[in-house]
């Protein structure tokens, strides 16, 4: 509950101050912002599957955000970030479509 | 969710089915093996972590709303900046019409004013005969006569694709075409043709006197309107004409037309001439 209104409170933070991104990382706001997604959606499949461990969650959020960053920094280096980033968002988005269905099942019973 | 024996094999061979692997390695394992772990008193060292979970959701809901927010105003400068140049575009336009306008006006003026200064003697007449003559062929003056009106166009998009096109080339065979079967004076919608016309591609569009012009295309010739389309025809730009037109489908439409008016060609560059006449007038 108090998460939810975390998440809410930065939205509405976000709202009223309009932060601008720096330039330098733009790049990376959007594929960050997916792999953060990842791992919220796996932190509330692992909640309702009662393994849930916030310790865990706040490594696994990290790490994913740094992670996808970073591939997409290498990948612009290489001159391949466009294909990277594509690679990156695919795989991310079968996690989290696999977590949401599991939420779906753990939610309805179907 | 998987079974343990499952999971295991999926873990060991994920090389083999990539996207199940995926699929079946969508939770961080990581909770898994802590839960399966004996951990301490979940509330005694819960607090910090619970903590970091709170900062990092803030930042969460944060990022995501300023990203949008990013990507929306990105969206609105750019629509703002087309508007912006298509204004400055119409300005330069009108700039160019305005200056133009005046530049035909002290042109006119300019010929009133060589026609007082020079009828005094049979010579300066003649001589401004033949500069009203030579203004009629070179485009430099309005002119208006009966002639030919012939109407082009690209052929119908469905029927032969990019090659129904009609290409600056073409434009050039009937200009050339319409010149060598005795035209006098030539526009392309408008644009009067000289001696330093260009008929050519720029860009998407065909270009005259550096004006860009849009499908359809009307030449408009004056001259003998009796003779001018069969000797026409004769020619082999005519020739070449017929072919697109049967080969193409391209729309090729001659008229003869009565009394056409024909704008002066733009005002070339003021300059003094290198090049002058050997010998004496004739």
């Amino acid at each position: 509950m108090i998460a939810l209104l975390a998440l809410v409170a930065g939205a509405v933070v976000g709202l009223f101050l309009q932060p601008t991104v720096p330039l330098a990382l733009q790049p990376y706001l959007p594929i960050a912002i997916v792999a953060a997604l990842d791992a919220v959606f796996g932190a509330l499949r692992a909640y309702l599957d009662g393994v849930f461990d916030d310790k865990v969650f706040v490594i696994s959020f990290v790490s994913n955000v740094l992670i996808a960053a970073l591939i997409v920094y290498l990948g612009d280096q290489l001159g391949v970030g466009g294909q990277l980033s594509t690679g990156v968002v695919v795989v991310l988005g079968i996690r989290i479509f696999t977590n949401v269905a599991e939420i779906r099942r753990h939610v309805f019973h179907a | 969710m998987s079974s343990a024996p499952e999971d295991a094999k999926t873990t060991v061979a994920p090389h083999r089915d990539l996207v199940r692997w995926l699929a079946a390695a969508a939770v961080d394992p990581d909770y898994a093996r802590v839960a399966r772990s004996a951990s301490p008193p979940a509330h005694v060292r819960r607090t910090g972590a619970r903590a970091g979970m709170w900062v990092v959701l803030l930042v969460l809901g944060l990022v995501v709303v300023t990203s949008g927010a990013e990507v929306r105003s990105t969206a609105s400068q750019t629509a703002r900046e087309r508007d912006a140049l298509v204004a400055q575009i119409n300005q330069r336009k009108a700039v160019i019409a305005a200056s133009t306008a005046r530049l035909e006006t002290l042109r006119a003026e300019v010929s009133g004013l060589q026609g007082t200064a020079s009828l005094d003697t049979q010579r300066n007449a003649d001589l401004l005969a033949g500069l009203a003559q030579a203004r009629t062929l070179t485009g430099a003056a309005a002119v208006t006569g009966p002639g030919v009106r012939v109407v082009v166009d690209n052929a119908p998009p469905s029927r032969s694709g990019n090659a129904g096109k009609v290409l600056d080339s073409d434009l050039q065979l009937l200009v050339n075409g319409l010149w060598q079967a005795g035209a006098e004076a030539i526009t392309i919608n408008g644009n009067r043709l000289t001696a330093l016309s260009a008929v050519r591609t720029a860009g998407s569009a065909i270009t005259v006197n550096y004006q860009s012009l849009s499908s359809p295309y009307v030449v408009q010739a004056i001259g003998n309107p009796a003779t001018l389309p069969a000797r026409f025809v004769d020619t082999a730009a005519g020739q070449a004409w017929l072919d697109l037109q049967t080969n193409f489908g391209i729309r090729f439409d001659l008229r003869r037309a009565d009394a056409m008016v024909l704008p002066a060609a733009p005002a070339p560059r003021l300059h003094v001439p290198n090049a002058q006449r050997r010998g004496e007038l004739p």
